[in-house]
């Protein structure tokens, strides 16, 4: 039968499936293993590279006003949080830390979306080692495009946007990004 | 103790299905009783390792037991025995336990099934699947080990995901995922012997057939399981987000969908062999593709699990079995010659390759649209999303194309159709279409899309009834049998045809249903003070407070609403929101009221004591895409059952269908 006589033929190789295969196979695998290990929850930010948005403050408590022009020359962290947002308390602790230990860095918070009463609570049950700012419309929040809590910006001397993290931070990420901003953008 | 067992266990099964796969193939090349022997005992072997891993690892959790790292990982003290059962699949390492748990099942059924029949081809067949087999257990001492010794165990452990603990669905969602994902790999490992036999006879097609349709049923069953889960838990009121984890097991599930009806080419005609292995071998492919989706980290999604390291270790496997693949394709697909012609001309045929070819066009597109924000990425470094715009864009004219296809090969006669047998199928047809369309058009429809997916729906809708009741209505005629008689005598001779037209029946369903809930739906976003009411359609929802409710594993705040409808009472819906112990941010539970027209769908985005700020949705016939499916799986199991019973009945049947359709018609 046609089977006998099938198996019984020399082997050919049947280019179309092999070079239609190959065309549709090669492209993908190429694809996912230019995306391995890439983290999907980490967000480019357009302001990346370009000047921080300039802001005028008053800290938490009271005072007179924070601005970011007064911090030239200073590699500035930019930490904005809320009581009501579980992971920034997470990170709250390490980022107390990495302000005591990291010399000419400036630390600020600033607070998103909560009443001045209830962060002044939280601060002093949790303690805190830098100011944290009101942003009592969200006009900073808006200007970093900030779309939940916590969001850290990390700037260099020259007011350049280095770096922006999403998440709870911990302290060894604080250390590196901190390094990354003091060095400036490249 | 239980650690090092577990790896002894994982270890063995590496060792017997590495063993098994080299046993297999030199069988295969070189046949032998003892050769096949070998490979049969190396392949229950595998299977009871696995077994023995998995009930390993539910003692360990059930036991609390925290030196074993996934338990340390996943497990809890303060949650319920039902939780701690199912945390097997919850989290990354357990789940490709599961899968091996699955994997080695499926060998053994399939192996001992067929461990007197077709002996040319079982030993490369149990080879391949003991090659992925062997992979998994690779995975599973290496890269993704749940048996991983804690030095110094944890008193408790964090719980798995609360997602998972939210639902009951998600406790049968991915046993039904897994068999049907899982399950591919038989028919794989069938198609791959074909090729390397150089043959696909009538005869071998049937064990293929049978094990991709078991695991389409079950494929099919948990892709919609999975958008019931979305829809009951996720808070958004829909329940597909063309979501890359989604789309992986879509990708699938097209591909085999083909497949399952070209074979049936194949079984009947002796055509499109080397398309159907193609299928075969890319439905495997594309579950393997999925696995990597969602264990890679690469896709962003609700469902995937973390990033891990497995993720490279995936992409080498789906590299090789793709190569593999590939190549056995090229040396040996124009063996596989064709015993009979394709007809080209207007006939069944035909219809069968359009709508062979209109699944493989779907599955491209579903495909470019999951894989194109990753081309974007790598090429320019920016982020981007496809998202739905493109997906519905694209995928409402095929399901319409698949839908209009399904009508009209079933009304034409396998081989070519005269034109006047073309005007007698047709005509009934277009006057219930004219009808289902005329009734959207009263109700209100204006989407065009949706009037031409009511107005084929209607076409199909005939067709396919007119032809599950056709061999009944001669059998009523001919020996004079009262209905339900007929209908028994019709049945138990003509199962197989019967099961594919009342999945048809489910499949025409589905897709109106989805038309009419994606397209006809009203949603509102509400703020209500305690005692206000806010009206959406004919509903009107009166908050009448916050209620809190402490279980041991979480406490929820939900929010109490009236319901009315016209005026009348419907009772209250607890639309909440779920903190769980261990988890950072609280999981928002939907409620649904569920009805056959129309679904009232309310979802809580904040909330306390003094407000309540409401999503409520009326989503109509989303009841009957669960109802659809149960249709599909029922008329799977219908066309799968005669065949597990014997080959004999299932070998007679194609011929004598034929006949009574061509009696009919001509």
């Amino acid at each position: 039968m046609s089977e006998a006589t099938s198996n019984t033929a020399p082997a050919r190789i049947n280019r179309n499936v092999l070079i239609g295969g190959a065309v549709v196979a090669f492209p993908l695998l190429a694809v996912l293993i230019a995306n391995l290990g890439r983290d999907p929850h980490a967000v480019r930010s357009p302001l990346i590279g370009r000047p921080a948005p300039s802001f005028s403050l008053v800290p938490v408590g009271g005072g007179a006003p924070v601005t970011l022009e007064a911090l030239r020359g200073k590699t500035v962290i930019l930490n904005f949080w809320a009581t009501w947002c579980v992971p920034c308390f997470q990170e709250h602790a390490a980022l107390i830390e990495a302000s005591r230990s990291l010399s000419g860095v400036k630390f600020f918070g600033v607070i998103y979306e909560d009443a001045e009463a209830k962060t002044r609570e939280f601060i002093a049950q949790r303690g805190s080692g830098y100011p944290s700012l009101m942003d009592p419309e969200g006009r900073a929040a808006i200007a970093y495009g900030v779309f939940g809590v916590p969001e850290t910006f990390f700037i260099d001397g020259n007011g350049r946007i280095v770096e922006k993290y999403v998440g709870p931070l911990d302290g060894s990420t604080i250390l590196a990004l901190a390094a990354r901003a003091k060095d400036g953008v490249r | 103790m239980l650690p090092i067992l577990g790896r002894t266990l994982i270890l063995l099964a590496l060792l017997t299905a590495s063993a098994g796969a080299i046993v297999g193939f030199a069988t295969g090349l070189k046949p032998s009783p003892s050769g096949w022997r070998w490979t049969r005992i190396l392949a229950y072997a595998f299977a009871a390792c696995m077994l023995l891993a998995s009930l390993t690892m539910e003692y360990a959790l059930l036991t609390h037991d925290f030196s074993v790292g996934y338990v340390a990982h996943v497990g809890s003290r303060s949650v319920p025995t039902w939780v701690s059962i199912v945390s097997l699949w919850s989290s990354l390492e357990g789940s490709i336990l599961f899968w091996g748990l699955v994997l080695g099942i499926y060998i053994a059924a399939a192996t001992s099934r067929n461990a007197n029949k077709y002996p040319e081809y079982m030993p490369y067949a149990v080879g391949v699947w003991l090659a992925c087999g062997a992979f998994f257990s690779f995975l599973l001492a290496g890269p993704a080990q749940p048996f991983a010794t804690v030095l110094k165990p944890p008193l408790d452990g964090p719980g798995p995901n609360a997602l998972l603990q939210n639902h009951y669905l998600m406790v049968i969602h991915p046993p039904f995922l897994y068999s049907g994902y899982v399950g591919m790999t038989i028919p794989f490992g069938l198609a791959c012997a074909a090729l390397l036999v150089g043959r696909l006879g009538n005869d071998f097609i049937r064990p293929l057939r049978n094990f991709l349709l078991l695991s389409w049923i079950f494929l099919t069953i948990a892709i919609v399981l999975g958008g019931w889960w979305a829809y009951e838990v996720l808070g958004w009121g829909g329940y597909w987000a063309w979501d890359p984890v989604e789309n992986a097991s879509f990708l699938p599930w097209l591909t085999a969908t083909a497949a399952v009806h070209s074979a049936l080419l194949v079984e009947r005609k002796g055509v499109l062999k080397g398309w159907t292995v193609i299928l075969v071998l890319a439905t495997y492919l594309l579950t393997i593709l999925g696995t990597f989706m969602t264990r890679s980290g690469v896709f962003n999604s609700v469902h995937s699990f973390s990033q891990s390291a497995i993720g490279p270790t995936i992409l080498v496997f789906l590299a090789a079995a793709l190569l593999f693949s590939l190549v056995l394709l090229a040396l040996r697909i124009d063996r596989l010659s064709p015993e009979g012609r394709l007809e080209t001309g207007p006939s069944r045929d035909l219809f069968f390759l359009i709508q062979n070819l209109l699944l493989v066009l779907f599955t491209f597109t579903v495909l470019l649209g999951t894989v194109f924000p990753l081309v974007v990425e790598a090429v320019k470094g920016v982020q981007m999303s496809v998202g739905r715009p493109y997906f519905d864009k694209m995928s409402v004219p095929i399901g319409v194309a698949l839908l209009f296809v399904m009508g009209v090969g079933p009304a034409l006669p396998w081989g070519r159709a005269s034109a006047q047998q073309l005007r007698r199928a047709w005509l009934l047809p277009l006057g219930t279409a004219a009808v289902l369309l005329a009734a959207g058009l009263t109700l209100g429809v204006r989407n065009p899309w949706t009037l031409l997916a009511l107005f084929f729906g209607g076409f199909t809708a005939h067709v396919t009834l007119s032809e599950m009741f056709l061999p009944v209505r001669q059998r009523m005629r001919a020996h004079q049998e009262g209905f339900f008689e007929a209908f028994r005598q019709a049945q138990s001779r003509g199962q197989r045809r019967l099961g594919a037209y009342v999945a048809h029946f489910g499949a025409i369903l589905i897709i109106t249903a989805i038309a009419v809930s994606s397209t006809m739906g009203i949603s509102k976003e509400v703020q209500l003070k305690p005692g206000e009411s806010a009206t959406l359609g004919a509903y009107e929802l009166t908050f009448a407070g916050v209620e809190q409710v402490v279980e041991p594993h979480r406490v929820s705040t939900r929010a109490h609403l009236d319901i009315t409808k016209n005026g009348r009472s419907l009772g209250a819906l607890y639309p909440s929101m779920n903190q769980y112990e261990n988890q950072r941010e609280p999981v928002g539970s939907p409620a649904v009221h569920t009805s056959l027209t129309e679904d009232l769908y309310l979802s809580v985005h904040n909330i306390d004591s003094e407000r309540d700020g409401l999503l409520a949705l009326v989503n109509p016939m989303v009841c009957w895409i669960w109802i659809a499916t149960a249709i599909i799986a029922l008329g799977g199991l219908l066309a799968l059952v005669p065949s597990l019973r014997g080959s004999t009945a299932a070998a007679r049947i194609p011929d004598s269908a034929p006949a009574v359709i061509q009696g009919a018609k001509g």
